[in-house]
């Protein structure tokens, strides 16, 4: 008999939860079969090509993404969560307002088949918060981005069009690099 | 106050003639066996023959794995360095350069630096050069080396200075440890038995005690021959037969793990990994099986083990389990191909001190090309994702479901643990 567990969470803002789950579901599963968010790409299912990733809002260690194909709801139990559903605003009429970094990837044309995007997506995302927090020098813009984004996999080779979309979010936005700060109006 | 300093001058001659004694005795080698053979009039079959043995010894030997090049081309030309708690040592230029390498010696200069330590000019070497291991290699294979190296592509790459604590920087005092800690060359005389061929194996020319026997507080090698010691950050297993037989391992998987590299007990990691590469892969299976039989000595050897848990598993050791290992290692420890060892066998939860387990969940394991076409690929690090509470409860769980150890990893270790994988990466 296939034991369960009782997994609730906080999914793009939405309480989910409690729900009687198998223990052993990877969140990948759980996201397509049980809450038909399907944005979120099973590939490789060994947590190697970061199609899957998904971010985790943790206040005790930060926010960090996790390859969901291999990351079991046990662990994302009680956790605050992103998926590629949850990253577009919305531009007050009830339409998605792409994020800077969807943006970016679409003026871009970064992706071709889009199976990686999602995880792309959210790893970029994930920077770009970290950057808000820690501003870097812009010369070390480039190096940042490869490394942050090096273990996504690309079939259709669109990484120099991923990274040089980031770059350009990274370099035009005030607060992520030294070179450009936020400058805060000052009352007249 | 005249008989005050009498007493200290008297005291003070007695120290210099004990130092004395010991320089006396540790001072330079002693006799070296004549040369094997007389290299001027080699013919050609003789010296390919030669320079065949000399790879194989170069290899048996593991030369690479101190003397190999960090930046690529040379797996002689020095560079690489070792941390020892004195401070860190650089591999020396062992290619036939005549300035900065070895060009210059004789073959009685690489047998007297290789068995006694002491390099022409009577300069001793740093035991981190394992003298007091290859003490026992025969002159023939000290030739054979040296034939080998001398046809080798000399390098002229200058060595690096040793960055040693006072005053381990002083490198005549090394006299004094060899007067202490120095075994005698003897050239080892094998029989022809696998056994025998694998204790000259093991024990001079694969050097495995320089990792995997404890040493004492002066560094020098104990009598616990093989019995496992933590050095440059991981834990060298304990080797002993009965401690192989505990953890599962069969001859045939011995071979197999030194042949490719991993086994159902596990994969070449930590400073394993290199011993691969630069030496036990490029061994012949008869040598393989020699070692296999010296260091199975004749126990019975079952083979791997799935034994119940030890203990009730703590709910929330599962949990972490199932939510971060599971995904690849299977909930029930299978594993997959190539992709995620198996856990149910592995012996990295069998060994008493947890410090290897600790670092591969935290730090991970990069993806690696092993031998023979076998490959793993990369085990993420978990540091970020895990207290140290945490750690705790996943490490004591693989330790009793799988490992057959007790519960007892504390958070003090787990943390002392990560300490010692940031100081050692």
């Amino acid at each position: 008999m296939i034991e369960k567990i009782s997994f609730s969470a906080t999914i793009n803002g939405q309480k989910v939860g409690p729900m009687d789950v198998p223990q052993d579901l990877m969140m990948v599963e759980l996201l397509q079969e049980y809450l038909n968010l399907t944005g979120t790409r099973l590939s490789c299912g060994q947590g190697m090509c970061s199609a899957c990733r998904v971010i985790v809002d943790d206040p005790a260690k930060g926010t960090y993404t996790v390859a969901a194909c291999v990351t079991g709801v046990a662990w994302l139990n009680g956790k605050t969560v992103r998926t590629i559903e949850g990253i577009a605003g919305e531009d007050g009429q009830g339409a998605p307002l792409p994020s800077a970094i969807q943006q970016a990837f679409l003026e871009h044309f970064s992706f071709q088949c889009s199976y990686c995007t999602p995880g792309f997506v959210n790893s970029a995302t994930v920077l770009v918060e970290q950057l808000e927090r820690s501003p870097i020098a812009a010369d070390r813009v480039e190096d940042v981005v490869l490394e942050s984004l090096d273990k996504h996999i690309c079939r259709c080779t669109g990484y120099v069009r991923y990274y040089q979309a980031v770059k350009d979010v990274i370099l035009s936005t005030p607060g992520l690099t030294h070179e450009n700060p936020v400058v805060l109006e000052r009352p007249a | 106050m005249n008989r005050f300093l009498r007493i200290v001058t008297l005291f003070a001659l007695f120290g210099l003639v004990v130092l004395g004694t010991v320089y006396w005795i540790g001072r330079g080698s002693g006799d070296i066996p004549a040369a094997s053979v007389d290299f001027a009039s080699l013919d050609g079959d003789q010296r390919q023959e030669m320079l065949e043995r000399g790879e194989w010894v170069a290899h048996a030997s593991d030369c690479a794995a101190c003397h190999t090049d960090p930046s690529g081309g040379s797996d002689l030309a020095g560079g690489l360095p070792m941390e020892t708690p004195m401070g860190t040592i650089y591999g020396t230029n062992i290619t036939p350069s005549d300035d900065h390498g070895i060009g210059g010696w004789s073959a009685d200069d690489l047998y007297r630096a290789v068995a006694w330590g002491v390099a022409p000019g009577d300069k001793n070497l740093y035991p981190a050069m394992p003298y007091p291991s290859y003490h026992q290699i025969t002159r023939a294979d000290s030739d054979a080396l040296w034939v080998w190296l001398m046809a080798q592509r000399p390098v002229n790459k200058p060595n690096r200075s040793n960055d040693l604590i006072f005053p381990f920087n002083i490198r005549p005092a090394v006299t004094l440890w060899n007067a202490f800690f120095r075994p005698d060359a003897e050239p080892f005389q094998p029989d022809e038995t696998p056994a025998a061929q694998g204790e000259y194996l093991v024990n001079v020319l694969g050097h495995c005690g320089e990792c995997h026997t404890p040493r004492n507080l002066a560094y020098a090698l104990t009598d616990d021959h093989l019995a496992g010691e933590v050095i440059e950050g991981a834990y060298a297993p304990d080797l002993r037969p009965d401690a192989l037989a505990r953890r599962g391992w069969t001859e045939d998987d011995l071979v197999t793990f030194l042949h490719r590299g991993l086994s159902p007990q596990g994969v070449m990691t930590f400073g394993m990994f290199p011993v691969l590469s630069h030496s036990t892969s490029h061994l012949a299976t008869d040598d393989l099986e020699a070692i296999s039989s010296y260091l199975t000595a004749g126990q019975t050897m079952t083979g791997p083990q799935m034994d119940k848990p030890v203990a009730v598993l703590s709910p929330e050791g599962a949990s972490l389990y199932t939510g971060l290992c599971a995904g690849c290692h299977g909930t029930d420890g299978a594993g997959q191909p190539n992709s995620s060892v198996r856990l149910d066998v592995n012996t990295t939860a069998m060994y008493t001190n947890p410090l290897n387990l600790i670092r591969v969940i935290a730090e991970g394991i990069p993806e690696r090309d092993l031998a023979q076409g076998e490959r793993m690929q990369a085990m993420p690090a978990f540091d970020q994702m895990l207290s140290d509470q945490q750690m705790t409860e996943l490490v004591n769980y693989l330790r009793q479901r799988w490992g057959g150890q007790e519960g007892d990893v504390t958070a003090e270790v787990v943390q002392s643990a990560r300490e010692e994988g940031h100081a050692a990466r």
